[in-house]
């Protein structure tokens, strides 16, 4: 900050104009991934808002080896046995996300259907709201974001998962991932697979495991392109020209079918799941998955 | 121009630009399509995929084959085809005279004959050859010019209504005598006429003829005439042929003046008669009407014919004296008169007071001296509209004292006493007879038989005025029927009886005559030159050659004995011709006129009217161009992968475009305002009247976005966007409530819509009328604003209103309120009040209030403000300062969801005071 005190001012006001218009993008994710939670709290599980958080006990009669001071002389009070409050062991577990910020994931084949990096960011950030209303860590993997609760975190995470990535693929991002904790990694894997290896093995070693959410635009399944064209990434670093399209259609098919089945092989191995979502279904479906996905992986 | 199979062109160099095609196709085969730059993600999957063929896609034939389409038509289109290219059937050089002969009998195919004309002409004016014209009814030197100026001088040409006249045709060929060498072309039109040879062989002598004649066969209709009781109508047709159904067509104007058709009668004519006969039966009063019969179908003068007197049957009004002489037919008083007027006139028998409202054209008086005033009066109006009061003299008169020593109003000249005998076995003298009648007398010109004498009569006193008067005497000078005008009508006294008792007049032929000539009868079916002699009759109306009558204007008069025999030409033309009251109309067709078909030598060429015109496709040509350019681009982006399967939206769409562009487009708004219907009705969706003020319905908008949103999350009400409403052209029935911010400039709405508003109200809709300034003003008249809201309510159906009460059921149908802010906030808000018998139950927290929903709620806290979001859902406006702002802006969208609620649920929240009474019932 060398310059005279005004053009320091300049400076001082871009940026906060710059951050305020940051910041107004958002409410709008942040508010539809309430929404998206809110539903799945209230539809599929139908478990009552009120009874998270609080713990839960049961009493059971005393036995032997049970210190004296677990007796609960309250309940035992009541009649002639003696009674232990029990209460279950509780830990919150930590969950670490990656969500794809790749050139890649700013695609959506019509005007009408959401990017895919919009999708995976409503979806990771609705989880995000379940799993911290659940009492849960949530944190980013790498070391800019670790695993907190607390409503603060749902902000914190939501400014993140907002900046967009220049690389046109994105790898999995597998540094300090704290062991036994769970992940959750959300991206097309168009790039190369060999990161994605490397990330699930060394997580894997770590014991944490699970989901892997594959988000494809429907356009990426079906190939209906035709004529010659040049193929372009998103970030224009790659470049693919050919004179009839539709030839090409069943060897790409074959290519992202092989593609899925490694991905598949990949979770089997390390115990993770592998799942697949596409832009054009509902962001609900893909949020139940992910739920239930980390709720069995447990 | 060459002629190359039936087309012609005007550039056909051009067209050997199509040897170029097939090396057109050789580079269009060559090249292959530009490819397209497509972003994709899973490219990367692609990296190292080869074509199966090294060679691209080719473009394939059927393409190549519509783009050599696209460029033969233009290349044929730019060449100048031209169809139906006029090929000359006689190449002639020289000067060309066209002749016409402009007669009725071709004016129904005129437009036809004009375009064979001008096709002629057009020939003519290519091939460089000076045209003269010449139209045999009106004849003039022909002049040669070229045959542009006689172009443009063609919409001026019109059909006479006659045929040409011997005249005509003597001038024609004087006028052709020394004109040198031409070729003629005859527009004829079809029908012969005297002098015709003649005229032929006269041009012939001059050149080639060729002969231009219509195929279809002339009609025409005769004068009309009155036969038993009905009218006969007699139609020819110039060539006898197939049995031919016509219809003939009554014109005439209605009881209000509109010309339409009164009548039709249907006639045939047989197979090979070239004449038919209709009768037409009409009531006295229709047939008065009548103009003209018409045949349907046909535009000429020989297809009109007028109607003049002669089918106009007069309403005459005998009214005699009391006959006392019971059975003596021939001596009653009226005998002569019926027998001279029932063949030609309808006559009616009551007293003065029954037939005046008949409004009979003449009313007889025979011998009828003294007249009640109840009588006299309404009779001197019925002569001062135009009536016509004949009176004769007789016993009675002559013994009163009627018109003795002042003038009678009713009669035309003062009397002596007594009158006068002559020729009795007490008097000296012979009977008297007749004096010729004078010229300015209405039966000059009458013959007046020998043995017509009169012996008695009443006599005039000499007046100074009596010379006028007179219009017949007899031999010694003495007045014998005098008249006086009086207002549009007159009044005629014969001196003697209407019986024989006084003179042998009523006797007579002329006394018959007399009668006619006073018009109180209508004319004989054919009034002959004798009886017209010594009358000058001027043209009223004139038709033309379409049969079309106009003002005769200043046209000279025609003598009477002429009218009837000169044939129709210049001199006479066809129309309505008029001597004082009486009227007769000149047909083209009279009773005796034989349309006889025109022959032609077998050496002159008859050609008939039909000419195909010559047509420039080049237009449709380069259009079929544009349409294959278009399939052309359809079709290349289709093959090239830019026309997605996905995107059938787009082709619908450039079909669409392109239907619009070919058919006429009345689509859009249509289904744009079904669009926004169909919306509106499938959601809840709140909506805002627009005032035409821009900022106000901005905010507007936006505070029902914000309030929408606030609904979204915090209640089950998940409303769509908010919509503005015009009162003009929308349908409100879709909107459960209409937020109306006043503003002191918006326009009032029409009658139509306050009908609308009307409805919504009584439907159960709900306006919210927001005057804004609750931080100056109070209601009333107090700001602009509060006028304004006074002048827009003022028409609309809108209850008893007091002040929000307390246990209103705004203030629990979701939050539990007692304030209701927006920016500002004031607690004058008002709703429609309770009924006046409403009790607060002991032990009840509420009134038991008035069911359903108020239909208005009035305030001034500018609502809409505190609602108001950005399009990030930020608030778009400030709202008080600090932590009490924020209260605020919550309490006004508490408000906001309370009033959507309570339009929502009616007065659910109401009747929850009854619960305590339901559970008890119950048996809880």
């Amino acid at each position: 900050m060398t310059g005279t005190p005004a053009q320091e001012e300049t400076a001082r006001l871009a940026l906060r104009a710059r951050a305020e218009s940051e910041a107004s993008r958002l409410p709008p994710l942040l508010a539809r991934a309430e929404y998206l939670a809110g539903a799945v709290l209230l539809g599929a599980h139908g478990r009552r808002r009120a009874g998270l958080g609080d713990d839960f006990w049961q009493y059971r009669p005393a036995q032997t080896g049970d210190s004296r001071r677990a007796i609960d002389h309250r309940r035992s009070a009541m009649g002639d046995h003696e009674f232990v409050r029990e209460r279950e062991w509780q830990i919150a577990q930590s969950v670490m996300l990656w969500v794809d910020q790749g050139a890649s994931m700013r695609f959506a084949s019509t005007a009408d259907l959401p990017e895919k990096a919009d999708r995976a960011r409503l979806l990771s950030l609705a989880l995000a709201i379940l799993l911290i209303r659940g009492g849960e860590r949530v944190g980013l993997t790498g070391t800019e974001l670790p695993p907190r609760r607390g409503n603060p975190q749902i902000l914190r995470l939501t400014e993140m998962l907002s900046r967009d990535s220049e690389a046109d693929y994105a790898p999995p991002e597998h540094r300090a991932m704290i062991p036994n904790a769970r992940a959750v990694f959300v991206s097309d894997f168009m790039g190369d697979l060999g990161q994605v290896r490397e990330a699930l093995t060394k997580a894997a070693d770590r014991g944490v495991r699970g989901a892997l959410l594959h988000v494809l635009d429907p356009s990426e399944e079906a190939f209906p392109f035709a004529g010659r064209t040049v193929f372009e990434s998103m970030g224009g670093t790659l470049r693919h020209e050919t004179l009839k399209a539709n030839d090409l259609r069943d060897r790409y098919i074959d290519r992202l079918a092989a593609r899925k089945h490694e991905l598949q092989q990949l979770c089997t191995l390390t115990g993770w799941r592998y799942g697949l979502h596409h832009t054009d279904k509902p962001a609900q479906t893909g949020l139940l998955w992910l739920y239930g996905a980390l709720d069995r992986a447990a | 121009m060459t002629v190359l199979g039936g087309i012609g062109f005007t550039a056909p160099w051009l067209l050997a630009a199509l040897l170029a095609l097939p090396v057109l196709w050789l580079i269009l085969r060559a090249v292959p399509p530009a490819p397209i730059r497509r972003r994709f993600p899973g490219v990367a999957l692609l990296l190292g995929l080869t074509d199966d063929e090294s060679v691209s896609d080719r473009t394939p034939w059927w393409l190549l084959l519509l783009r050599m389409l696209t460029v033969a038509a233009i290349i044929i289109g730019l060449a100048g085809p031209v169809l139906n290219p006029q090929r000359d059937q006689s190449s002639g050089s020289g000067p060309l005279l066209m002749v016409l002969d402009g007669s009725w009998a071709g004016a129904s195919g005129w437009p036809r004959q004009m375009e064979a004309i001008e096709a002629q002409l057009t020939r003519a004016g290519r091939a460089g050859r000076p045209v003269g014209f010449m139209v045999l009814t009106a004849p003039e030197a022909p002049l040669f010019q070229a045959a542009d100026v006689w172009r443009s001088r063609l919409p001026g040409l019109e059909p006479a209504p006659w045929q040409p006249t011997e005249g005509n045709l003597a001038r024609a060929q004087a006028a052709i005598a020394d004109a040198g060498r031409f070729d003629t072309m005859w527009f004829a039109d079809g029908l012969d006429y005297d002098g015709r040879d003649a005229m032929l062989a006269s041009l012939r002598s001059h050149g080639t003829v060729e002969a231009f004649q219509t195929g279809a066969n002339t009609l025409a209709i005769a004068t009309a005439r009155y036969e038993d009781g009905a009218v006969m109508l007699t139609l020819r047709r110039a060539a006898a042929g197939l049995e031919r159904e016509v219809t003939v067509e009554a014109q005439g104007r209605d009881p209000a003046g509109n010309a339409r058709v009164l009548a039709t009668a249907q006639t045939t004519f047989e197979a090979d008669a070239t004449e038919a006969e209709t009768a037409l039966s009409l009531p006295s009063e229709l047939r008065a009407r009548i103009t003209s019969f018409d045949i349907a179908g046909q535009r000429s003068a020989g297809a009109t014919t007028l109607v003049d007197d002669a089918l106009r049957r007069r309403e005459v009004a005998l009214i005699g004296g009391r006959s006392d002489r019971e059975g003596l037919q021939l001596l009653a008083p009226l005998h002569y008169i019926e027998q001279a007027l029932a063949p030609t006139a309808d006559l009616i028998d009551g007293s003065i007071a029954e037939v005046l409202p008949a409004n009979p054209d003449v009313i007889v008086l025979a011998d009828i001296a003294t007249l009640a005033p109840a009588e006299a009066e309404p009779l001197q109006e019925w002569i001062d509209k135009g009536g016509m009061l004949i009176r004769f003299a007789g016993p009675r008169i002559a013994a009163s004292d009627v018109s003795r020593i002042e003038e009678d109003p009713l009669m035309p000249v003062r009397l002596r006493a007594g009158g006068r005998s002559v020729g009795g076995a007490m008097s000296w003298g012979e009977p008297k007879s007749l004096a010729p009648f004078r010229d300015s007398s209405p039966f000059y010109g009458l013959t007046i038989p020998d043995d017509v004498s009169v012996s008695a009569q009443v006599v005039a006193q000499p007046d100074p005025t009596l010379a006028q008067r007179v219009i017949a005497s007899l031999s010694d000078g003495t007045p014998l029927v005098t008249r006086k005008k009086v207002g549009q009508g007159q009044i005629v006294l014969f001196h003697v009886t209407a019986t024989a008792e006084w003179s042998s007049l009523p006797l007579s032929g002329l006394f018959v005559e007399m009668m006619e000539r006073l018009a109180t009868s209508s004319a004989a079916a054919s009034p002959d030159a004798e009886a017209l002699d010594g009358t000058t009759w001027t043209p009223v109306r004139v038709m033309d050659g379409f049969g079309t009558l106009s003002d005769a204007g200043t046209m000279p008069g025609i003598d009477g004995a002429r009218l009837l025999d000169a044939p129709t030409g210049a001199e006479v033309p066809p129309g309505i011709y008029a001597s004082g009251d009486r009227r007769i109309a000149r047909n083209v067709i009279g009773p005796e006129t034989e349309l006889t078909p025109a022959g032609w030598p077998a050496d002159i060429t008859v050609h008939g009217l039909s000419v195909a015109p010559e047509q420039p496709i080049a237009g449709w040509l380069l259009g079929l161009a544009i349409l294959l350019l278009a399939a052309d681009a359809a079709a290349s982006l289709a093959l090239s992968g830019r026309l997605l399967k996905t995107s059938s939206t787009t082709v619908a769409s450039a079909l669409l475009v392109l239907s619009l562009t070919l058919a006429p487009e009345n689509l859009g708004a249509q289904t744009e305002a079904e669009t926004e219907a169909l919306s509106a009705a499938a959601e809840v969706s709140l909506a805002h009247v627009l005032t035409g003020n821009r900022e106000v319905d901005d905010v507007a908008a936006a505070g029902l976005r914000g309030l929408s949103d606030t609904l979204f999350f915090r209640t089950s009400v998940e409303p769509a966007l908010p919509s503005g409403v015009d009162l003009e052209t929308d349908e409100l029935a879709f909107y459960p409530i209409l937020y109306w911010p006043i503003t002191p400039d918006q326009p009032r709405p029409s009658d139509a819509a306050y009908v609308k508003l009307n409805d919504y109200l009584r439907s159960g809709g709900l306006i919210l009328f927001d005057t804004r300034d609750a931080d100056i003003a109070r209601f009333g008249t107090a700001s602009a604003n509060g006028r304004k809201l006074q002048e827009l309510a003022a028409p609309l159906d809108i209850p008893p209103l007091e002040p929000v009460p307390t246990d209103h059921v705004l203030t629990r149908t979701f939050y539990l309120l007692q304030d209701f802010p927006g920016r500002h906030a004031s607690r004058d808000i008002w709703v429609e009040a309770a009924p006046p018998d409403a009790e607060k139950v002991e032990g009840m927290p509420f009134r038991n209030l008035n069911d359903g929903v108020t239909p208005v709620v009035i305030g001034g806290n500018d609502w809409a403000s505190a609602w108001a979001v950005s399009e990030n859902g930020a608030p778009l406006l400030p709202i008080g300062r600090g932590f009490s702002g924020d209260r605020q802006r919550e309490l006004a969208l508490r408000f906001g969801v309370n009033l959507i609620m309570h339009v929502l649920t009616g007065n659910y929240k109401s009747d929850q005071v009854h619960v305590p009474a339901l559970l008890d019932r119950l048996g809880q």
